[in-house]
């Protein structure tokens, strides 16, 4: 096989057109916090495509009734963006908290997609948003597909679609791991929700780090779903969260560790959604 | 390959590996050493180096993606002599073995460009990616507020 070649492209239709006609194996290369960790293989054949070049793959509009996100967009960004965080404070919140400032600074959305990592921070915050990837086949053909259905053979990410209809007012995304910063999440929630005179409405969970990928709590949120908030709907709610991980992990070593923690994440999560302080109240009574 | 960027200030062309990353571009093919490799995995800032101002990790990154940006090390950091981030660094004890500090000082130069009035939360989480073996941070976080302050006309 020839060896390695390296394409830069300006613009989509290079981009398109590197794609195409390549006639080896196509890899992409955006940040590099995630593929050029030591001692991962680097591909030695074939076309290295480093899509940090390509104008307008980096871009964050939120204007329209639907947002839309360049898959090269650094998390850095996503995590300062003032218009991302009046309409999904919760995918800022993520993005703020992945590694360091020197891996925010270079990380891109769509590596932290593509990296199909299951403790991802961005993915349970574009699970709970319904997010939709637009992607380049290797076939040159643009697509769209659901952000669950994507694999890297799908090809390249370059948009991040989060439907207007499907984002709630409220967002929140908090994460556990093993310090404070610069942790690998062992576990994460995001949540949507609605929320009105005392009363949730739809509300929308995903967790990070308990499944290969992002797990919709559904029992989790017909618990809070129509009902209002009061510390017994709490209780239903934490009990809900703890069967949600003796579900997900059953025998896991950590299974102990994660039905506990999701309590105080869970409250958290709410207290974050909500405006409220961890310290309300509500939440001491709510776990008496 | 070819690359061109800049360097400390200065314009540099050069042929390099595809896969050379930038890390190992300037220690071994520059001779700017003062950066250093402790992990390649993101982990310990050691390699830190500011492009366009911002603190990135140049194991993390290959040489060619570089291509026309401006880098920093630590060599290029004070042009006579040493800065006075670096000078608050040696006045509080924030250096011992040494081998983190000139990550340590381009992550917290990239921060105080960011933010020139950090508090002590924001100064931890903003060197949440480098680490220190021997010092406990304690200093570190003395010297980058003793710094902020002087920038802001405080005096030390
Ligand atoms: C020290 C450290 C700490 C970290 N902490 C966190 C954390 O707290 N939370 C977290 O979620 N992640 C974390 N990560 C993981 C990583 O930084 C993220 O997953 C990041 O978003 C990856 O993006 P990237 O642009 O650097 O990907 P790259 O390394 O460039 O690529 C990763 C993979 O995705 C593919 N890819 C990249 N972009 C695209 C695209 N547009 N379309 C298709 N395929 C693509 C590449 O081919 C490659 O296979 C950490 C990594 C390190 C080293
Ligand atoms: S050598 Fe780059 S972060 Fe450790
Ligand atoms: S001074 Fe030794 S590692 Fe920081």
């Amino acid at each position: 096989m020839m060896p390695l070649a390296i394409a830069v492209p300006a613009d989509v239709a290079e981009l398109r057109a590197a794609i195409v006609s390549s006639m080896n194996p196509v890899r992409f290369l955006a940040g590099g916090t995630d593929m050029l960790i030591a001692g991962r293989a680097l591909p030695e054949a074939g076309l290295l495509i480093d899509i940090t070049r390509v104008a307008d793959m980096a871009f964050i509009s939120t204007d329209g009734s639907d947002i839309c996100i360049g898959a090269a967009t650094t998390v850095a960004t996503v995590a300062s963006h003032p218009g991302l965080r009046a309409r999904l404070p919760a995918l800022c919140n993520a993005a703020a908290q992945c590694g360091s400032v020197q891996i925010r600074n270079r990380a891109t959305i769509g590596g932290n997609i593509a990296n199909a990592a299951p403790a991802a921070d961005l993915m349970p915050v574009l699970t709970v948003a319904g997010a939709l990837l637009r992607l380049i086949g290797r076939d040159g053909m643009q697509s769209e597909i659901l952000l669950g259905d994507y694999t890297p053979a799908h090809g390249l990410i370059t948009d991040v679609i989060l439907p207007g209809a499907g984002l709630l007012r409220r967002s929140a995304f908090v994460k556990l791991g093993p310090r404070e910063d610069l942790a690998i999440s062992r576990l994460n929630l995001a949540l949507l929700a609605d929320f009105q005179n005392g009363c949730f409405g739809a509300v929308r969970i995903a967790a990070g780090a308990l499944s290969h990928a992002p797990l919709i709590l559904s029992f989790a949120e017909a618990a809070l779903s129509g009902r209002k908030l009061e510390a017994a709907v709490l209780r239903d709610f934490l009990s809900t969260l703890a069967a949600e991980v003796d579900a997900a992990i059953p025998g896991r070593n950590s299974q102990l560790y994660k039905r506990r923690a999701i309590a105080g994440l869970g409250l958290d999560l709410i207290a974050q959604a909500l405006g409220l302080s961890p310290r309300d109240r509500l939440f001491e009574e709510a776990v008496e | 390959m070819k690359v061109s960027l800049t360097v400390n200030g200065s314009a540099i062309e050069t042929e390099i590996l595809p896969l050379l990353r930038l890390s190992g571009f300037l220690r071994d093919v520059l001779g700017l050493t003062g950066l250093k490799e402790g992990c390649c995995e993101g982990e310990c800032g050691a390699c830190t180096v500011l492009l366009d101002q911002k603190p990135v990790n140049s194991c993390l990154m290959l040489a060619f993606q570089a291509q026309g940006h401006e880098i920093l090390t630590i060599e290029g950091l004070g042009k006579a002599d040493i800065t006075g981030l670096q000078q608050a660094f040696l006045d509080v004890g924030a250096v011992q073995c040494g081998y983190c500090t000139p990550g340590m000082v381009l992550a917290a130069e990239g921060l105080l460009r960011a933010n020139p009035c950090p508090d002590e939360g924001e100064i931890r989480h903003g060197l949440a990616g480098n680490i220190c073996r021997c010092t406990g941070f304690e200093t570190i976080v003395q010297a980058v507020f003793s710094e902020s302050a002087v920038r802001q006309g405080m005096g030390r």
